[in-house]
């Protein structure tokens, strides 16, 4: 009786053994997916400057509100996120929460992001692990308000939207691409205007806008005439594979920055066909709406 | 009333029409319309390259080859305006200019040969529209900034 007892204890202590290696497993990521979707991520640019390196910080941010920069994501362990938890990344990257500091300015997307897998956050997080250690200090907003972060807050709790956590990554091509496009990609975030409390404006979801981020012109990317009725399926994956129009002409600005990635890191161009193209599927798919964005240079 | 919703009407017709056409005459409003004839026929060559039917190759690039041989006067020094996308570097490193502009020709006439001998049509194609880009990235502006 004695000699069973032990014996079922030793089991009970090697399965719990292999359910927290696999449970650690499930929890780690995986970094080879997650450089996947950082490329899809359109490499993350606001956190690289112009030149690089990948991840340190720097990229510049200019909002009505004040010019912010990106935080350096790299894993050193002063000037990065090098000791920060898993679980602490995570929340700054879904949840808009910066470790020691409170809510994030709306200038991250963390709100759009919110809408990721527990798998997908965790491979990205794997990821940015992987990426070369940086020792450079973060740049400090320009212009911010005064009690920022009860401002962010603020924000956050009247004006920013709030979507539903995807369980896992949709098989459907056009809901896979809609899940790129809102949650990964980040095209509705530079695509859609926002009013002038920096709200979205999803009554124009993905119809361009003049004061987009950098205070690019952004153009309307809905199915209508005045967006891009013409373009077919071929012609999206051709730009964001290459950065090339219908007409072969090459974007520039931001949109090239996600295509390309920055200082040498992955971007749109990097990532796997058959995501591109359910996010161009997608595109097809959204409702048209009329509005023509007028170019300030021609 | 009436005479006040009429000139606000042709007022805000006016600034519609300004704004639409906001290049000047001459040569910024000519390069301008040559560079959109170039994006026609780089998208003919696009569309023939998707479908794999390449007749409509040969012609475009001919078309295209002509018009770069046709640019460079329409930058004449100095012709900036606050709507054009022309960077002030064009005239700055004005004999890289030169080069790429007539590269352009170049690649463009190398791309008639390849769809008239039976060459690699999509090689050269995307040569030259590599040199556009390249052209792009260093003598235009964005949109918007």
């Amino acid at each position: 009786m004695v000699a069973r007892t032990w014996l079922l204890l030793q089991a009970a202590v090697v399965v719990a053994a292999l359910g927290v290696r696999e449970s650690n497993a499930m929890e780690r990521g995986d970094a080879e997916r997650g450089r996947t979707l950082f490329a899809l991520a359109g490499g993350c640019g606001c956190h690289t400057a112009k030149d690089g390196p990948v991840g340190a910080g720097g990229g510049e941010v200019p909002t009505p509100f004040g010019k912010f920069y990106g935080t350096n994501i790299t894993p050193d362990v002063e000037t990065g996120i090098g000791t920060w938890s898993d679980e602490e990344i995570i929340a700054a990257i879904r949840d808009g929460v910066a470790r020691g500091k409170g809510v994030e300015s709306p200038a991250m997307p963390y709100y759009w992001y919110s809408g990721m897998t527990d798998a997908d956050v965790r491979d990205l997080v794997a990821y940015l692990r992987t990426l070369p250690a940086v020792r450079k200090e973060n740049r400090p907003h320009e212009g911010e308000l005064p009690f920022a972060r009860l401002a962010y807050r603020l924000w956050r709790t009247l004006f920013a939207p709030r979507f539903d956590r995807v369980r896992e990554r949709p098989t459907d091509p056009i809901a896979r691409g809609r899940y790129w496009v809102d949650h990964v990609s980040l095209c509705a975030d530079c695509h859609t205007p926002r009013n002038f409390v920096g709200a979205i404006r999803f009554d124009l979801y993905l119809a361009g806008s003049l004061q987009g981020p950098g205070g690019d012109k952004v153009p309307n990317i809905t199915p209508h005439e005045t967006g891009i009725a013409s373009w077919d399926e071929d012609d999206l994956v051709q730009l964001l594979r290459t950065g090339f129009t219908p007409e072969f002409d090459n974007v520039q600005g931001w949109m090239a920055e996600v295509v390309e990635g920055k200082g040498g890191g992955p971007g749109y161009r990097d990532a796997p066909e058959e995501e591109l193209r359910a996010i161009a599927r997608y595109l097809r798919t959204v409702k048209p709406i009329a509005h023509k964005i007028e170019s300030e240079r021609e | 009333m009436g005479w006040i919703v009429v000139g606000l009407l042709v007022a805000s017709a006016a600034l519609a029409h300004e704004r639409k056409e906001g290049l000047p005459e001459g040569p910024i409003r000519e390069r301008h319309e040559l560079m959109e004839r170039v994006g026609k026929q780089a998208k003919i060559i696009g569309d023939a390259l998707k479908t794999g039917k390449l007749e409509p190759v040969g012609p475009a690039a001919a078309k295209i080859a002509e018009e770069a041989s046709k640019a460079l006067p329409l930058f004449p020094e100095g012709s900036t305006h606050p709507r054009s996308r022309a960077k002030p570097e064009i005239w700055q490193q004005w004999p890289e200019f030169e080069k790429l502009m007539g590269q352009l020709q170049a690649d463009a006439k190398a791309t008639v040969a390849a769809a008239q001998g039976g060459g690699d049509v999509r090689a050269a194609a995307n040569k030259m529209f590599g040199n556009c880009k390249s052209c792009h990235d260093r003598f235009r502006l964005p949109e918007k900034e």
